[in-house]
């Protein structure tokens, strides 16, 4: 198993800046990504990708190659930063949440990629956050089921139903959109 | 299934247009700035640098990803429990003298047989 990464975390973990801002790179802008889909607000996203970063740091110099996969332990990290700082947060109850009004745009049969993206992501927000991290593992990371299940630490039979709930749900949210419906459906 | 299929091309679809979030400006340089103060803490290598780097990589090996206070916290409690049964079983060996190992019968023994005359001592 080739790991892209590999080279450049134990160059990284010698204290070869190089080798660090290319990781740095390469990751952020997906890590900021899920990040921010998970909790919404960006400072607290960055301040979440930040302490990733630290944490790689620390853990370079120690990582051995073909053990895991870069990619899989750094998303498990950052999904384990994600999960402590939302149950840091207060609840607020559930009779509230139901009536939070739709600020959304109005339905389109158009497709304006703008508003199509915010409306993507308002809907990946509504999603429970598991289901969310499942959806966002493997329809924008790419990962495979097997990775995302161990990043996510749970059986591939318990991703596939956070990913067949998620994706249901996504489905019925956007339905308006007709482009997103796929070639003759 | 064929609606699990067109589920699964439709979230892949929708998920694919989200847009990447832009990082604030400056905040690359700061991830940068991050590794450059972590290497130049490593590299002067203090005491306490390496005894806090070292805290972080064992709580990163037995619990990733989660803040330092968990694993110290659960070591804590063990040590708590463990002192609490010490506490409350005693140790097994008793503070009574074995018997028929009493200081009394001890002083009996002579490295030497007691027929030897004491001036050869």
């Amino acid at each position: 198993m080739h790991d892209p990464d590999a080279e450049d975390v134990a160059k990284a973990g010698r204290g070869d800046r190089n080798a660090a801002a290319r990781l740095i790179g390469r990751h952020t802008p997906k890590l900021l990504t899920v990040a921010r889909r998970m909790l919404g607000a960006q400072a607290e996203a960055e301040d979440a990708v930040q302490e990733v970063f630290l944490r790689l740091w620390t853990h370079a110099a120690r990582w051995q190659p073909g053990k895991a996969k870069f990619e899989t332990w750094l998303y498990r990290v950052m999904l384990n930063q994600c999960y402590d700082r939302l149950r840091r947060r207060p609840t607020a109850p559930l009779e509230a949440a139901a009536e939070v009004a739709d600020s959304g745009p109005p339905p389109h049969a158009g497709l304006d990629e703008g508003v199509l993206g915010q409306e993507i992501a308002r809907a990946l927000d509504a999603l429970p956050e598991r289901q969310k991290a499942a959806i966002l593992l493997c329809h924008f990371q790419d990962c495979g089921n097997i990775e995302a299940a161990e990043i996510l630490g749970i059986s591939v039979e318990a991703l596939e139903s956070l990913l067949a709930r998620g994706r249901r749900s996504l489905k019925t949210r956007l339905a308006h959109w007709k482009g997103l419906a796929g070639d003759g459906r | 299934m064929t609606d699990d299929f067109s589920d699964q091309g439709f979230a892949d679809r929708a998920v694919k247009r989200l847009p990447l979030v832009p990082p604030s400006p400056g905040f690359e340089a700061a991830l940068l700035a991050a590794y450059d103060a972590w290497n130049a803490e490593r590299r002067n290598g203090s005491w306490a640098a390496a005894w806090k780097m070292g805290l972080r990589r064992f709580s990163e090996t037995i619990w990733p990803g989660a803040p330092i206070w968990a694993p110290a916290s659960a070591l804590a409690v063990a040590l708590l429990v463990g002192a609490g049964i010490g506490a409350a079983w005693p140790a097994m060996t008793s503070a009574e003298p074995v018997p028929g190992f009493s200081l009394e019968r001890t002083t009996s023994f002579s490295l030497l047989s007691p027929d030897m005359p004491q001036e050869d001592l």
